[in-house]
């Protein structure tokens, strides 16, 4: 069970409810285990080039770690032929990711080195993970797993041949690649020292900054104590990481107490809810909204009573919220636009890896296949060489907050009207002419807003195509496409 | 809430001197309404003429106010008393003050006993060309427009017509306050000055306004208003 065949294993099936990797999506160490494994990706030049140019993971978290989350599902489900699909998805994904680092150097997603490497993480983070809380793991259950793993990487690449067959090769590999080949990238210092700090809250905790803020201050450093420990020495050493007094025990103790809550009841812990819950938008129509909205009531009133209460002395610091006029009349400034919606990938400037994480959002979202995916991604080309023609000025290939500003209302050219009746087009499954309830559903998350201008229930192609142009270049503000494009 | 100027000239004090001392009155009247029954009290703190004094004075006014509303958050929380804040639209209103009126409103929003306005870079005049142009907005035809449409569209449309207005220091001018709502309100013009306004002064006031007759434009001096 090495190569080629996905899941066809003789004795216990690898995928499906009974995998090693399975029993981990609930375990709140794998939380810890992600970070940790994300850092070392991140660490390898080609992978930080790409997660550096591509990733939205800096500006919308939130929603990367839920397609992440659904991803993986996907990946480990007992029917192959949602695991083929995804597999699939995954490679024309990444296909469509390549460039060069800052130091010109080339990258591609598809570097089938770099592709073992991610595997690579994943499995020692997971076997890491139980070492520091102390449950190591049998070597029976170690080289399971790495069966487990190794038949993930041949399902993405059609063969494992990149990662060792045998476990004890395997350790020397990873030795081998943290000591020669990683590296003090860029990507890994932002998901050390920026991604925490700079964190956005979640859809379900946005009403409240100040809270959030407030947790984020105490809880960014001790994850990032945390993550840097747990790195294997000869990294650290590479790449000049601070070595606090305590940070070792801090983490021990950190994975101890996550590994403490097997002793829960079965089911208090599940990953699926806790992420669900947490991109639960207010304005959704989903039942569990109505509480959410009274505990955002409650977490408001909690922050302005926090916010009355500190002392005025310390009050120099940034604002978190808006001026109240402007998001009142439902218009943001070009700049908040620009930061919510146009960066996707967070590195203040607009470019095509911008809206092509746009055009991704949009086809996991409606789990396109081809050919849609590709006209979505063509319209998407076509719509970023309009605004490239058309807003940059200084010739630098992309477009800055400025250049932005500059000239926001020429955004709505006939590209742009392409983008939408395509993004109508592939939305539209059943080919209608009409979007109906579910076909909303699959883009939005949630059914018709009331006040739409819905005839008969259904959306038609004129509605939908000026709803798209208003909020993309109007700036206004839009209960649908929010949760779809702004929403960290 | 006149006076506090002279209050301060009179003691040969500073014109900021005044301000600080309608603090203590402010919170007196705010307790006295509270415990006579008083369901909505709508304070004149600055309006949107005010903004032509020094602007020394108005930076002053500006701390002093932010100061004071962070200092009683807990209190009117605690006291039951809805705030909310008219006008308040300025940008020259600080940032920080901005937030802290929201901070407020948000705060007690839920409470249930008082209504407590405090018209901050309020105009009377401002509102009703708010409401015209929300109406505009709303595209509400020229036929459909009545009185109670009309005030819907007004800022705080939950608000009731005025029964009482005590203007301090003798003063007797409207001086653009709430124009829509005074319609039909009493009047009483106490000559003490604001910082020297006490619960009695206010008492003394609602005793002066039970004893008025009021008709509301009709003939037979049945009953006392009904304040609906």
């Amino acid at each position: 069970m090495t190569t080629g065949t996905t899941g066809t294993a003789d004795k216990v099936p690898l995928f499906g409810p009974e995998s090693q990797f399975r029993a981990f999506f609930d375990d709140p160490r794998w939380a810890l285990a992600m970070i940790r494994a994300t850092v070392l990706e991140a660490a390898h030049p080609q992978i930080g080039a790409a997660l550096a140019d591509n990733s939205t993971f800096v500006a919308h978290p939130w929603r990367r770690l839920r397609n992440t989350f659904l991803s993986m599902r996907r990946m480990f489900n007992a029917d192959p032929a949602v695991r083929e699909r995804e597999a699939a998805r995954l490679n024309r994904l990444h296909a469509r990711m390549s460039g060069s680092d800052t130091r010109g150097r080339a990258y591609d997603a598809m570097d089938r080195a770099a592709r073992a490497w991610v595997v690579a993480t994943l499995y020692e983070s997971a076997v890491t993970m139980c070492r520091l809380s102390g449950q190591p793991l049998d070597q029976d259950t170690m080289e399971r797993m790495y069966a487990e793993y190794r038949t993930f990487l041949a399902a993405l690449e059609g063969d494992a041949g990149e990662l060792p067959e045998d476990l004890n090769d395997f350790w020397r590999y990873f030795d081998r690649v943290v000591e020669d080949e990683l590296e003090n990238t860029e990507a890994a210092r932002i998901i050390l020292y920026r991604l925490f700090d700079h964190l956005p809250a979640p859809a379900l905790l946005d009403g409240a900054p100040t809270l959030w803020a407030a947790g984020r201050a105490v809880v960014s450093p001790l994850l990032g104590a945390i993550t840097v420990a747990s790195l294997p020495e000869p990294y650290r050493r590479r790449a000049g990481l601070a070595e606090m007094p305590g940070a070792p025990t801090l983490m021990q103790g950190a994975y101890l107490a996550a590994g403490l809550t097997r002793f829960l009841p079965e089911g208090w812990i599940n990953a699926e809810s806790i992420i669900e819950a947490l991109s639960l938008s207010p304005d959704s129509d989903d039942p569990r909204a109505r509480t959410v909205t009274a505990l955002r009531a409650r977490m408001k009133r909690a922050s302005a009573l926090l916010r009355l209460l500190t002392p005025l002395s310390g009050d120099t610091g940034p604002d978190p919220v808006p001026a109240s006029s402007a998001a009142a009349e439902g218009r943001r400034s070009a700049e908040e636009f620009f930061r919510q919606v146009l960066d996707q990938t967070g590195d203040g400037h607009l470019d095509w890896p911008d809206l092509a994480a746009m055009a991704r959002e949009l086809a996991t979202r409606l789990d396109l296949d081809e050919p849609e995916e590709t006209r979505l991604y063509d319209a998407f080309a076509a719509w970023w060489r309009e605004l490239q023609a058309a807003l940059d000025t200084d010739g630098d290939g992309r477009v800055s907050a400025a250049e932005y500003a500059a000239a926001v209302p020429s955004l709505a050219g006939p590209a742009l009207i392409r983008v939408a009746e395509v993004l109508f087009d592939v939305t539209d499954k059943d080919g209608s002419g009409t979007i109906n309830a579910d076909e909303h559903r699959a883009l939005f998350r949630t059914a018709f807003h009331r006040d739409l201008t819905t005839t008969d229930g259904t959306y038609g192609r004129s509605a939908f195509v000026g709803d798209f142009l208003s909020f993309m270049s109007g700036r206004r503000r839009n209960t649908a496409y929010d949760p779809l494009l702004a929403d960290a | 809430m006149d006076g506090n100027g002279r209050w301060a000239q009179r003691r040969a004090l500073p014109r900021t001197a005044g301000h600080r001392a309608a603090e203590t009155t402010v919170i007196d009247i705010i307790e006295a309404a509270r415990a006579a029954g008083v369901e909505w009290l709508s304070l004149y703190a600055f309006s949107t003429e005010n903004w032509n004094r020094p602007g020394t004075e108005v930076d002053y006014l500006m701390r002093l106010v932010r100061r004071v509303v962070r200092k009683h958050a807990p209190l009117l929380l605690a006291r039951g008393i809805r705030c909310r804040f008219l006008g308040a639209a300025d940008p020259r209103i600080p940032r920080e003050l901005a937030q802290d009126f929201d901070d407020l409103a948000t705060l007690t929003a839920d409470n249930q006993g008082m209504t407590l306005t405090v018209a901050f870079d309020h105009g009377g005049r401002r509102d009703i060309v708010e409401a015209a142009k929300s109406l505009i907005r709303n595209g509400t035809p020229a036929d459909d427009v009545t009185e109670r449409v009309f005030a819907d569209h007004l800022p705080f449309p939950d608000t009731p017509d005025v029964d009482l207005v005590i203007r301090t220091s003798g003063e007797q001018r409207i001086s653009n306050f709430m124009l829509w709502q005074v319609a039909y309100a009493e009047w009483v013009f106490p000559e003490v000055l604001w910082p020297d306004f006490r619960a009695s002064d206010f008492l003394t006031c609602l005793h002066t306004y039970q004893r008025r007759d009021r008709r509301f434009g009709g003939v037979p001096p049945q009953t006392n208003g009904d304040p609906s």
